[in-house]
């Protein structure tokens, strides 16, 4: 196999796949003549897009914005977080229980406490998801801060550099790829918290589309609104990909 | 002393060419090129005799012991064991690599059953020969041992009891000390040696230790960079059994710079054919460099 | 669960290198433990302090000993709600294991399967899955059918792919070594790949758990009939703060346990290999 063909078949193969089954799909259903309302054509889910564009663009918006605020929330507090607990051992073991807690606990179960404390509005949405997506940046950011190659901080001590210019010079850029890593786990869980958030609270944003259009048994629409949240799931972690390529490549050379 | 030497002359065709290699090729696909690794090799190896193929790094010696154990093909020529050509894996081929390749979760006793284990064959047949071989590379005691509670050179010896459970007939080794510090490689240099003594198997071990291959060797092959051919085939006059006493003596001295000068030019004498003798004879060696 | 590699890094800067095989049972090997649980204790007393003497918190938090007094009164009424949360989750689990476990199987085993499903199944990592918890009510009703379906669903994919990278990733001197011994496919695989896939298979198990758990709780929002999430939901909407909080107790109750279980099985498998896997000891 040379390498070329093997390149073409890493393209070919998936995209023959897609097609393979949305054509599968539509054909089956059609022929076997499921219901409407349990399983709509690929076809029919189009059309529920076109038609209901406008309307979950509009929801889109506002899922969209809460999630980036969320996001931007966990990435601020997260990193310095990281920071401070990578740096300070007594207050790793002061906040260690914490931390524990936080993880131990299945945080999705928090979203109606925070409905209730914080109202049914964006703030509540906003915090509850920057709840959930802060916990991966801490924790890989922290971990690269605290392993920094030991030899590279030595390097510093022996220079006489201070623990501020060390860990800005040295630790962070060693850091990065793992803060990336934590970012792109929290920017899904950014958008995964706004739409748990949104079930409850069953107000705005595309988490409510999907569950209004359901209770209205219009499958496709729950689809086709699946696909515009899916779409933004993806435009959030490939800016945070593309992100990552850049300030890789600036940091680091 | 005997030598291989003298013995050669009269033995069989078979028993002589017990790996026999013919105008081997090996050429690597690499993106859109295409690589040379190995280039018109021939040599013969007879039985119970222990060749090294001494060569600088990356040229093609560990790919040619691949070739020799079936787990590669030549793209043109031949190779045979025992008459035979080989198309694969040959039952009675034991095999060293570089990395002791243990497995951590089983004791040192298992590690050296695997091949029997692993083949589904009964435990009991092999279990006294391990015991005996773990006792002869001297690891008595260690058999319930884990592989990361030994040191590296322990855990080659391991490596070479599980290459001579199923006493093959042809051992081959590709570089297997040379991951170890130089203290540890002295041992297991001996250890080898004394393998050498009770077992007297047909044997290839790459090394890129001139030292290594002279000490251990009853020949060397001297192998070139890329495309790689062998470029001088020298007996080594020192006989069995040897020990590392042979390293102070001149003759050792004289033979590792004819070697390094050998590798340094890169081309040395020209490629030798079987047949052609040995270059140095027993008791004549020094002087002619 | 990612908390353990502060654990590890308690030990290490303790100063002892070879703490990290074994916890030595002296005061440097205690204050790991002992520290953490102090400062725990100390939160706990200064919740209990803090909702004490500000009355105004009441009305967002509750304090350890209001939610201890529920936990005991209102246990009879939540322990329908704890086996419906429970047996979602573990069922959902347990089926998630098994098709996890085969697809990632057939993935690491066929490699043009693996090609053809490649950018699909990161981008199933990727998209937000937990909006599909409609879609599931409306194939499955509002009972604990569409719940655990949907905990299959949220947790399968993190076992598959843990298997899949597990299986693949065996070292290749021990595939090689295997070859030299000619060994049959078959055998190498139980015999080699599958011990060394343990480690990552067990990674997956436990990520696969925690979306198994998070998949229920969001099913028991969303399907609204029964289940400790649905609990904590109802208490909340009630501003029952102390019925609440120990809702959420008992679901990180059920968390844990389940975690517990599968903890205990690497735990068992490992002793039955021989630990340990790590190839700190492959050379």
């Amino acid at each position: 196999m040379t390498s070329r063909f093997e390149r073409l078949l890493s393209i070919a193969l998936p995209a023959a796949t897609a097609i393979a089954v949305t054509v599968t799909w539509q054909v089956a259903v059609t022929l076997a003549d499921i219901r409407e309302i349990l399983l709509p054509t690929p076809l029919a889910i189009a059309g529920s897009l076109g038609r209901n564009l406008p309307s979950f663009l509009q929801q889109a918006l506002i899922t969209g914005r809460e999630a980036l605020a969320a996001f931007t929330l966990a990435v601020v507090a997260g990193f310095a977080g990281a920071a401070l607990i990578s740096s300070s051992r007594i207050l790793r073991e002061i906040l260690y229980p914490a931390i524990v807690a936080l993880q131990l606990i299945p945080k999705v179960a928090l979203a109606p406490l925070f409905i209730v404390f914080l109202g049914i509005d964006a703030e509540a949405r906003i915090t509850f998801a920057a709840l959930l997506s802060f916990f991966p940046i801490l924790i890989s950011t922290a971990i690269a801060l605290h392993n920094t190659d030991f030899a590279a901080v030595r390097l510093c001590r022996s220079l006489g550099a201070s623990g501020w210019q060390t860990f800005w010079s040295v630790r962070v850029p060693f850091a990065l790829p793992a803060f990336f890593t934590g970012a792109r786990i929290s920017s899904t869980m950014a958008v995964t918290g706004v739409v748990i958030a949104e079930f409850i609270t069953s107000r705005e944003g595309l988490g409510f589309a999907i569950l209004d259009e359901g209770s209205h048994s219009r499958t496709d629409a729950v689809f086709a609104a699946i696909t515009v949240l899916c779409v933004l799931g993806l435009a959030l972690y490939g800016a945070v990909k593309g992100l990552e390529m850049i300030s890789v490549r600036w940091y680091r050379g | 002393m005997d030598t291989i030497a003298t013995n050669l002359a009269e033995a069989p065709d078979i028993d002589r060419g017990f790996i026999r290699v013919r105008n081997a090729r090996k050429i690597y696909a690499a993106g859109d090129k295409s690589v040379e690794a190995l280039s018109e090799v021939n040599f013969d190896v007879a039985r119970g005799e222990f060749v090294a193929i001494l060569g600088p790094s990356g040229c093609g010696k560990s790919t040619l012991l691949m070739m020799c154990a079936g787990l590669e093909e030549a793209t043109s020529g031949t190779v045979e064991v025992a008459g035979s050509t080989v198309t694969g894996p040959h039952p009675s081929i034991g095999i060293m690599f570089q990395d002791p390749t243990l497995l951590p979760w089983k004791t040192v006793l298992q590690n050296v059953m695997f091949p029997a284990h692993i083949l589904g064959q009964p435990d009991s047949e092999y279990r006294d020969r391990a015991h005996k071989l773990i006792d002869m590379v001297g690891l008595h005691g260690f058999e319930t041992k884990r592989p990361h509670e030994l040191s590296g050179g322990m855990r080659q010896r391991v490596a070479i009891c599980r290459a001579l459970l199923k006493d093959p007939d042809i051992l081959l080794m590709d570089e297997p000390f040379s991951a170890l510090d130089a203290i540890t490689r002295d041992e297991m240099n001996e250890v080898l040696l004394d393998i050498w003594h009770s077992y007297a198997k047909t044997a290839l071990f790459v090394t890129h230790s001139i030292r290594e291959a002279v000490l251990l060797a009853d020949r060397v092959l001297v192998m070139t960079r890329r495309p790689a051919t062998v470029v001088a085939d020298i007996r080594v006059p020192f006989g069995r059994p040897r020990d590392m006493s042979v390293i102070e003596t001149p003759e050792f001295a004289k033979l590792c710079a004819q070697l390094r000068g050998m590798i340094e030019h890169g081309t040395g004498k020209s490629a030798r054919r079987p047949g052609d003798g040995p270059v140095l004879q027993p008791g004549r060696h020094g002087g002619e460099e | 669960m990612t908390v353990l590699p502060f654990i590890e890094q308690q030990i290490t800067t303790s100063g002892d290198a070879s703490a990290t095989r074994r916890l030595r049972w002296s005061m440097a090997g205690l204050r790991p433990i002992v520290l953490p649980l102090l400062f725990f204790l100390l939160w706990l007393g200064g919740w209990e302090w803090v909702v004490d003497h500000f009355p105004a918190s009441r009305s967002v938090l509750a304090s350890p000993s209001e939610i201890a007094a529920v936990l005991v009164k209102s246990f009879p009424l939540l322990v329908p709600h704890i086996v419906s949360t429970a047996c979602d989750t573990l069922l959902g689990f347990a089926l998630a294991v098994v098709v996890g476990v085969a697809l990632g199987g057939a993935l690491a085993q066929f490699h043009r399967l693996n090609q053809a499903l490649f950018p699909h199944l990161v981008l199933f990592q990727i998209v937000p899955k937990i909006a599909l918890a409609p879609l599931f009510v409306i194939w499955l009703g509002v009972g604990t059918e569409s719940r655990l379906v949907f905990a299959l669903f949220l947790s399968f994919f993190p076992i598959a792919a843990a298997t899949a990278a597990g299986l693949s990733s065996t070292r290749p001197e021990a595939l090689r070594l295997c070859a030299a011994l000619n060994a049959p496919r078959w055998r190498t695989f139980l015999c080699v790949r599958v011990p060394f896939a343990i480690p990552a298979l067990f990674a997956g198990l436990k990520m696969g758990m925690t979306m198994a758990l998070i998949g229920t709780i969001v099913g028991e929002f969303v399907t609204g009939q029964e289940g400790l999430g649905y609990v904590v939901m109802f208490a909340a909407a009630g501003a029952d703060n102390a019925l609440t909080f120990a809702a959420l107790a008992l679901l990180c109750a059920v968390g844990l346990l389940i975690y517990g279980a599968v903890v205990l099985a690497e735990v068992v498998t490992q002793r039955w290999y021989g630990a340990p896997f790590v190839t700190e000891g492959f050379n």
